[in-house]
Formats: structure tokens, C-alpha cells, sequence
């Protein structure tokens, strides 16, 4: 297997970023923040030689699912599919604006495993599906990304509960853990700390890393086709709201907000020059 | 004559024979038990899931289940199959299509020590609410076993609600139930239509009629969605269409007759007999008295109707 070279994964990062804010800039929909702050996660998953997928073939037996349970960070998403060619480029055109994209994600989008949007979901749809691959004696693993502060749901916890018990050790979900919510701070509205306790006492294994750090990212998925573990593993990545264009980094004012087309150009040139990204 | 069962046994048994045979028959209980169902944890525990007091997680399991290829039966009582995980119900299942079942024991007052915790008296308005959601209601036995029947072979999302009681068989063994409804006494100009236990007091109340000379017909309408053309032709024979649900007025049975009468504009009358309010009151018959829905208070109604 070649190396993966982390500078062109960061690079790939940064390019997404770039895609993103277009994707939300000509909409003037989206939550760009949201986006950014898990764009290193996606990116060491698709690009890194984690998950097992083919363009071609969205619905390959075989394939891993990615369940995004914070579905608003859909344009990432969308904007990796149609890079890696699940999705015409077409499609991306008509973001918000037909019936092929929008704000949450649609299961009928090539690639996208489920719908979503509500927040809670996306634990316990990946725990069914982590059960069922069982059944069959499937090897393909169950992802799934959340939000911090979804982590307030009841929800997560009943599927937290019953993915420890049932010992699904090929359910991994990664926690975009940027401390914020829509409107303050996680910590000021209802603590989530110590949230690798709380898994740890539902049964899982708990790993905590620098969320964008794509080395510590991909550190995280070494052995995994060998199930070494007997539980369910959840990553929780570090990570800053709205990584990458510093005015909007650890803002709540910008959940769900776009800048306007005459001021993207700020944001575009900041993570060209911060991250030394060549667009194009 | 075989020994009565209670309809979730009926169903279970049925889903049992199925199961036996398809591997990918998944039965999902939020700590909900049956008879019926002990028999089929025994023999298939592989496809049995039981994901404690937790109706929001087992509606998540079943869609991921569902997604990977599995068809899914869940298993609660009533209020909580619809009413506690409503938002999952939609998200995870409607929205995707997923062929899972969500069956709800307790369906009326069918719990009826229990309070109105456990009453299933809006479950109806709730699930028809939901676009591509079936929804089915029966009154007996054979009736709950075809329900088996028709959502193990239908593709998508569907809600079966079922009696707790054990109550008196209304149909033979291998009727067929595709239509959704049956028309179980022709009437001249009246016609009860009746869901659930409530068929049994519309038949006694027609039977009352009879012994006087009088036809009063009954339509059982098992399907409550989708309801088909057939039934709509059938209550067009009618001048008087009454309905009778162990369920609140707003979205039930009459709400879906009224719709139905108002849309296809319809030359037929309808009054409704059903609940409009939560009630702390307790012993079937007895609630059924306080609501205005037992036989003697439809008997009056009618014989005062003009």
C-alpha cells in the first residue's frame, strides 16, 4: 500500500473547504461553520484509504456506511461526492435550488446513506445497520459522524446503551467535538464534559485526538479490518467551529450563515494563505 | 372450534410461520411481551431484538436493520410505538421508505385498568398523518394474522394496532382482507362504519335492528389507509353513514370518512361517535358508557335519527 502523504490530505482539506464555501456562496444556504469544523474528519475517511467504497457502485453490498448524523454539514458532504464522482457536478449547481440538494441530507443522493437533518438520529440507525452486517457475516463497518451537541439528546444514549451491550465492535462513530452548538457555548448550555467518561461507562472505547490533525485521524483506523476491538470505538476529535477562516472560527453568530457573495472572496483568500492552499 | 387467541399472538404466530422461512425477518420488542411471541424468541432468537424501554432506539434500530436489508417488525404498546417516537418514525423510516412495521398493542381502551397512559386513542391521527404509512386496524384473530400477511408482503412502512383483549372471532380462516374493508351486514339507508373492537358493538347493534325488522348495515374498515375505491362505492349505497371509533374525533375513523365524503363529494350523511377528551375512567364497557360509544347509546342515536 503507497503512504498517505498528510500534507496532500491537509491540502485536500483546505480544497474542500474552498468547495464548500462556494457551494454555500451561491446558494447563500448552508452551515458553512459546521462544515469546516469536521472537514479534516471527512477528508482522512474518504481520501485516507479508511472507508471502503466505490463511486461507480453507491450501493455496493459490501461497501462501509457513513452515516452523518449532523446533516447539516451536508455541502462538505456533497462537495467530496461529487469530487470523488458519486454525483455529477451538475448537481452541485442546484444546490438549494431543485429537488437534488438541500441544507440536510437525502438518502436519495448517490452516496448518502440516509436522511437526515433532525439531530439524535444517526447513532442508532448506524447501530441497526452495525447489527445487521452481523447477522449477515458481513465485514463492512458502520461509521458514524456526530455532533457535540447532539450529544444532548436522549436519543444517543439509547443507542449508546444498546451498541456497548450488543458489543458492536464494527460500529465506530467520531464525535466533531468543537464545543459549540447553534447558539453558545456547549459548556455554558448543558455540559457535555466528561464525554469520553460517559461513552467509556456505556461500553465503548474511547479514543481522543486533535480533530484536525489528519495524522492523528488516520492513526485512529490502523488494524480496523482485523476487529480488534470487542466494543464499539468512538473517536473524539478536538476541533474548532468554523476552522480555517478566522472570523468565523469559535463564532456562534455564523451557525448557519453564509457570507455574502462580496465578502467571500476574504474567506476564500484566508484559507488559501493560511493553509498555503492552490486553488485550481 | 381451536382455542381463542389474543390478535398480537395471532399476528406473531403468523410472522412466525414467515420468519421460519425468511432469515431477514427481524423482530424488534421495546420490552413488550406475548404469549406468542415467547415461542418465536425461542426458536428464532437470532432474529429477535429486544432493545429495552427505549421506543425512540427501536425505531432507529429497525431503520438501520432495514437498511441492511432486513424486514423489520417492531413491538410496543400503542401510545409509545406512535406517539413517544413520532419524530423517528418519520426521519428515519417514512422519509426512507423502510419497509418496517410498527405494531402497537392496546388499541382503544383494549388496556382498560390502565389509564389513559395507555389508552391507544390518537395513534390513528398520528400514523395517518405520515405519507406512504399503511395503516391497519383489525377486529379479531384472523383479521390480525392477515395483517401479518399483507405487511410482510408489502414494501414499506406500515402500523398495525392491535386489541390486548382476547375477543370473539368475527371472520373464518382464509377470508381475504386485500380490499381493506368488509361489509359484514347490508342495510337499507343506514350503515354503521365501525374499526377495531368497535365492529363488535356495530354487529350487535345491527343485530339489535334485525330482531325488529330493521337493516342497519356494517362495514368494518380494517385498512384505514390506504382506504380503496371499493369502500368509497360501497358507503355510496348508503344515505346515513355512521361511524364508531374507541378513539378522540380529531383524525380518526369519522375524520377519514368525513374526508373522504367531502372529497369525492358524496350524497351521504355522517355522524361520528368517537372521544373528545382524555378521561381517568376505567373498565371497557363502563368507559365506553361515559363516552357515549357503548351499543345502548348508539341504539337511542339511531332510533332518534330522522
Amino acid at each position: 500500500m503507497e503512504p498517505i502523504e498528510v500534507d496532500e490530505l491537509q491540502n485536500k482539506a483546505d480544497m474542500l473547504r474552498l468547495a464548500t464555501l462556494d457551494l454555500c456562496v451561491g446558494a447563500q444556504k448552508g452551515h458553512l461553520t459546521s462544515a469546516f469544523s469536521c472537514a479534516e474528519l471527512l477528508t482522512a475517511l474518504y481520501y485516507g484509504k479508511v472507508l471502503r467504497y466505490d463511486p461507480k457502485k453507491p450501493k455496493w453490498e459490501d461497501r462501509d456506511r457513513l452515516f452523518i448524523s449532523k446533516g447539516h454539514a451536508s455541502p462538505l458532504l456533497y462537495s467530496i461526492l461529487k469530487d470523488l464522482g458519486f454525483i455529477p457536478a451538475d448537481y452541485l449547481e442546484d444546490f438549494c435550488k431543485t429537488d437534488k440538494l438541500g441544507v440536510h441530507l437525502q438518502s436519495n443522493v448517490p452516496g448518502v446513506e440516509n436522511t437526515v437533518g433532525s439531530l439524535g438520529h444517526g447513532l442508532g440507525v448506524a447501530a441497526g445497520m452495525a447489527l445487521g452486517a452481523k447477522m449477515d457475516r458481513k465485514d463492512y463497518y458502520s461509521f458514524v459522524l456526530l455532533s457535540d451537541g447532539e450529544c444532548c439528546e436522549g436519543s444517543i444514549w439509547e443507542a449508546a446503551m444498546f451498541a456497548g451491550h450488543h458489543r458492536l465492535n464494527n460500529l465506530i462513530a467520531i464525535v466533531d467535538r468543537n464545543y459549540m452548538t447553534a447558539t453558545d457555548f456547549t459548556e455554558n448550555s448543558v455540559g457535555l464534559t466528561p464525554l469520553d467518561k460517559k461513552f467509556e461507562a456505556f461500553g465503548w472505547e474511547v479514543k481522543k485526538i486533535k480533530g484536525h490533525s489528519i495524522s492523528e485521524i488516520l492513526s485512529c483506523f490502523e488494524g480496523i479490518r482485523s476487529f480488534r476491538r470487542m466494543t464499539p470505538f468512538v473517536i473524539i476529535a478536538d476541533t474548532v467551529k468554523g476552522k480555517g477562516v478566522n472570523l468565523s472560527e469559535n463564532k456562534p453568530a455564523w451557525h448557519a450563515r453564509v457570507p455574502k457573495i462580496e465578502d467571500a472572496e476574504v474567506w476564500r483568500n484566508e484559507i488559501r494563505t493560511v493553509k498555503g492552499v492552490c486553488h485550481e | 372450534m381451536s382455542e381463542m387467541v389474543a390478535m398480537r399472538d395471532a399476528f406473531i404466530g403468523k410472522l412466525y410461520d414467515f420468519a421460519k422461512k425468511d432469515r431477514n425477518i427481524i423482530f424488534v420488542s421495546a420490552d413488550m411481551g406475548a404469549p406468542g411471541l415467547e415461542v418465536y424468541r425461542r426458536d428464532l432468537s437470532s432474529q429477535y431484538v429486544n432493545v429495552g424501554v427505549a421506543e425512540q432506539d427501536m425505531i432507529m434500530i429497525a431503520a438501520g436493520l432495514a437498511l441492511a436489508g432486513k424486514k423489520v417488525f417492531t413491538f410496543s404498546i400503542g401510545p409509545f410505538a406512535t406517539a413517544r417516537c413520532f419524530e423517528f418514525t418519520k426521519v428515519d423510516i417514512v422519509l426512507m421508505n423502510l419497509p418496517v412495521t410498527i405494531i402497537g398493542v392496546g388499541a382503544g381502551f383494549s388496556y382498560d385498568a390502565d389509564g389513559p397512559t395507555h389508552y391507544t386513542t390518537e395513534d390513528i391521527s398520528i400514523m395517518r398523518v405520515l405519507p406512504n404509512m399503511q395503516i391497519f386496524s383489525p377486529c379479531d384473530s384472523i383479521a390480525a394474522a392477515a395483517c401479518a400477511d399483507l405487511t410482510y408482503k408489502s414494501s414499506g412502512p406500515a402500523y398495525v394496532r392491535l386489541d390486548r383483549q382476547v375477543v370473539p372471532e368475527i371472520y373464518s380462516n382464509g377470508e381475504s382482507f386485500e380490499s381493506g374493508f368488509k361489509e359484514l351486514r347490508s342495510g337499507n339507508d343506514i350503515c354503521i362504519v365501525a374499526t377495531a373492537n368497535m365492529v363488535h358493538n356495530a354487529l350487535s347493534i345491527s343485530n339489535h335492528f334485525a330482531s325488529k325488522g330493521r337493516k342497519i348495515g356494517v362495514i368494518d374498515l380494517l385498512r384505514l389507509k390506504p382506504v380503496g375505491d371499493d369502500f368509497k362505492k360501497a358507503i355510496m349505497e348508503y344515505k346515513v353513514i355512521i361511524s364508531m371509533e374507541e378513539h378522540l374525533l380529531d383524525g380518526g375513523l369519522g375524520s377519514i370518512l368525513a374526508e373522504i365524503i367531502i372529497d369525492e363529494n358524496l350524497p351521504v350523511r355522517l355522524k361520528r361517535f368517537g372521544l373528545n377528551k382524555y378521561m381517568y375512567a376505567y373498565g371497557r364497557k363502563n368507559i365506553q358508557k361515559l363516552f357515549g360509544i357503548d351499543e345502548d347509546s348508539i341504539i337511542k342515536a339511531i332510533e332518534n335519527m330522522h
